[in-house]
């Protein structure tokens, strides 16, 4: 999926203002995402059985919310059909008009899982390694020695103070009674 | 005179060396996180929750009002000499002090903000000091149902009123509700929106909500349009330091922009934003030197900053005295009270007053710390924005994993954390703020059990919100927050056309 930002313009007022450029197909389905998200939680609503000997039950409040969030989700389609778009936000780090490379936040994300994924039996040190390595890559590190290094490094350091200095219960996994 | 001797009370517990040593551990790691581009104050507090997690209370809340404020302290240093300002009320200290950095003022702009805030945060402390009991006092006698409206009032200035686009504030405040729906109902016993899983019971902790939202949703968002270009990291020669010149053109704006910061934090109205803004305008107006202005002027600093850590200050009177939060911050600090089993509002005056007022004192004794840290250290904490970003955020994930799995020892919250990862992406890409969603997962409770509990007084009679003329009065200015904005905008839109 290749995406685009809109020209950013950082001095523009407002992204409805500048943005009647037709319907902005992400934007449609975000919203049109908002509000089914809306609709499925006024379906979970039902299946909350009432309280009893309650004057208001456990029902009330979520009904509240999920037909607000649908109605919500409703202006928010209403506005994408007519052409808003939303306007990406700037962070600190990134470039409002680089190319928009989203196999970067893949990376970062299948690294992340994979090292949960792992964490268990391999413990944390190797699963917090594969994540600090996958970020590394995904922003551009290619010295690999270094990588490796510092992963494990950070890794190991984080374990070693938060198990032994503040007394947190991680999982040690293949590495137990090395480390 | 009572607050007098509560506070000396309060300074007994925070003078103890080891709350001493738990302040300085606080205001240090403060700095040191918020120095670092891409973590504001709120996920300063949330990513060093869990060092706290085997401290007693005392001095677990000594070492958070620590990292609270050392986290404002660090975001002047990274929007001074690196222009990139980690939250909205540090814009114009990235504005006018990024520029009073180029043109080689970088030691006084960092001086000025440091000192101002000092300044700022001693003031809003005192003022915090004699407010809070009093504010207390009455608080007791709040009913539920005019809770449950000022919790609607929170809710809607921190979404609807400010920022670019209300309806997006209001469903992202709405997504915070339902992730705070999931789990067992406490007045019924009855599971909601658990989909079976007997890890969603307890609910979710808004620990993986805050850390996923913010560090995880931030990392996957920049890596995918990083700046290629080395970020131009202004050298900083020296300490921090005024001449006299500074000196005379700052203590007023550091006094006004106390003055203009305290009161925007301490009424439910969104955070430091505005106070920041209004105080730059101010001193734009005021100042004899209105050509320095966006070029880099010392007053553009000064107020700002003062203002912002003024309001600081501020926020922490109604999350003491209501347990309301009015930023996503002080809602960190609330669900960390929480945490404890503590119930910020006007019973823990009563009912913690050792806690209380420790925290209190050790507001002053954080600040002198702070200064004490930052002026001759200033050169240090600049060398923290050279760390290379591929590693800077490797950092940033582990350390977020770290706090999310010691939660609850359990993988299926790493899964939960990258879920909301990946929302928080698309809420940057889509231009939802994270804040409101921020205060919907912490609040959204707390919400739900004032209005039960208001219902339940009232025999279900729904009248009851309007009857009560505290509540109706505050419910009424909550309409009115929602509906006059849009006119407003509406007609000067068609004022635009005609």
């Amino acid at each position: 999926m290749q995406d685009v930002p809109p020209s950013a313009h950082p001095d523009a007022p407002l992204a409805s203002a500048t943005g009647r450029r037709g319907v902005s197909v992400p934007d449609l389905l975000v919203a049109l995402g908002v509000t089914g998200l809306g609709l499925l939680l006024l379906l979970g609503t039902f299946q909350i059985p009432f309280g009893i000997n309650a004057v208001v039950g456990p029902r009330v409040f979520p009904l509240i919310v999920s037909v607000g969030l649908t109605a919500l989700g409703v202006l928010l389609t209403v506005n994408a059909l007519r052409g808003d778009r939303a306007e990406p936000a700037a962070e600190e780090d990134t470039d409002p008009n680089a190319p928009v490379h989203l196999e970067a936040a893949g990376i970062v994300l299948g690294g992340f899982l994979l090292g949960t994924v792992l964490l268990p039996t391999l413990g944390f040190v190797i699963g917090t390694a594969i994540m600090y390595f996958s970020v590394a890559l995904a922003f551009g590190e290619r010295r690999w020695g270094l990588m490796l290094v510092v992963s494990l490094l950070v890794a190991l350091v984080t374990y070693e103070v938060f198990t032994r200095g503040l007394g947190l219960n991680l999982p040690p996994g293949v590495l137990k009674g090395i480390i | 005179m009572d607050a007098l001797s509560a506070l000396f009370a309060g300074f007994e517990t925070a003078l103890t060396p080891i709350n001493l040593l738990w302040a300085l551990i606080g205001v240090t790691l403060g700095t040191l996180v918020g120095v670092l581009p891409g973590i504001g104050p709120a996920l300063t507090v949330a990513l060093l929750l869990p060092v706290t997690a085997k401290l007693p209370p005392v001095s677990a809340f000594i070492m958070f009002a620590g990292i609270y404020y050392g986290g404002m302290f660090g975001g002047s240093t990274t929007s001074i000499l690196l222009n990139t300002p980690g939250e909205s009320s540090s814009i114009i200290t990235a504005l006018e002090g990024n520029k009073m950095a180029r043109r080689g003022r970088a030691a006084a702009a960092l001086a000025t903000a440091a000192i101002g805030s000092f300044v700022a945060g001693t003031i809003g402390t005192a003022l915090l000091t004699f407010a809070a009991p009093a504010i207390a006092d009455i608080a007791v006698q709040i009913p539920p149902s005019a809770k449950f409206a000022l919790i609607m009032l929170a809710f809607v200035t921190i979404s609807a009123t400010f920022g670019g686009s209300p309806l997006r504030g209001l469903i992202s405040l709405f997504l915070g509700l339902a992730v705070g729906l999931v789990g067992t109902d406490l007045q019924s016993g009855q599971a909601r929106f658990t989909l079976g899983r007997p890890e969603l019971l307890d609910g979710i902790d808004f620990i993986t909500v805050v850390i996923g939202l913010f560090a995880v949703g931030e990392t996957l968002y920049v890596a995918s349009r990083l700046r290629k270009d080395k970020a131009s990291v202004i050298k900083l020669e020296g300490n921090a330091s005024m001449n006299r010149e500074d000196w005379r053109r700052s203590w007023k704006p550091w006094l006004r922009g106390t003055a203009l910061g305290f009161p925007f934090g301490a009424i439910p109205a969104g955070g430091a934003e505005i106070p920041t803004f209004l105080s730059y305008t101010l001193e734009k107006r005021l100042t004899r030197h209105p050509e320095e202005f966006g070029k880099g002027a010392i007053e553009g600093v000064a107020g700002p900053e003062a203002a912002n850590n003024a309001s600081a200050a501020g926020v922490l009177v109604p999350l003491l005295t209501l347990g309301l939060p009015t930023s996503a911050t002080a809602a960190i600090l609330l669900a960390a009270f929480q945490q404890y089993g503590l119930q910020p509002g006007p019973l823990l005056f009563v009912t913690n007053a050792d806690l209380v007022w420790g925290l209190i004192a050790s507001l002053y004794i954080g600040n002198v710390m702070l200064l004490a840290l930052n002026l001759p250290l200033a050169p240090v904490w600049a060398r923290l924005l050279l760390i290379p970003r591929p590693f800077l955020y490797a950092g940033i994930l582990v350390f977020s994993t770290v706090g999310v799995y010691s939660l609850n020892n359990s993988v299926f919250d790493l899964f939960l954390l990258a879920l909301f990862g990946v929302i928080g992406y698309g809420m940057r890409r889509f231009d939802f703020p994270v804040t409101p969603a921020i205060i919907g997962v912490i609040l959204g409770p707390t919400a739900e059990s004032q209005f039960r509990t208001a219902l339940q007084q009232s025999n279900g009679d729904f009248s009851i919100f309007a009857r009560q003329p505290l509540t109706a009065f505050i419910l009424v200015v909550v309409a009115l927050a929602l509906i006059v904005p849009p006119i407003l905008r509406a007609r000067a839109a068609r004022r635009a056309i005609a």
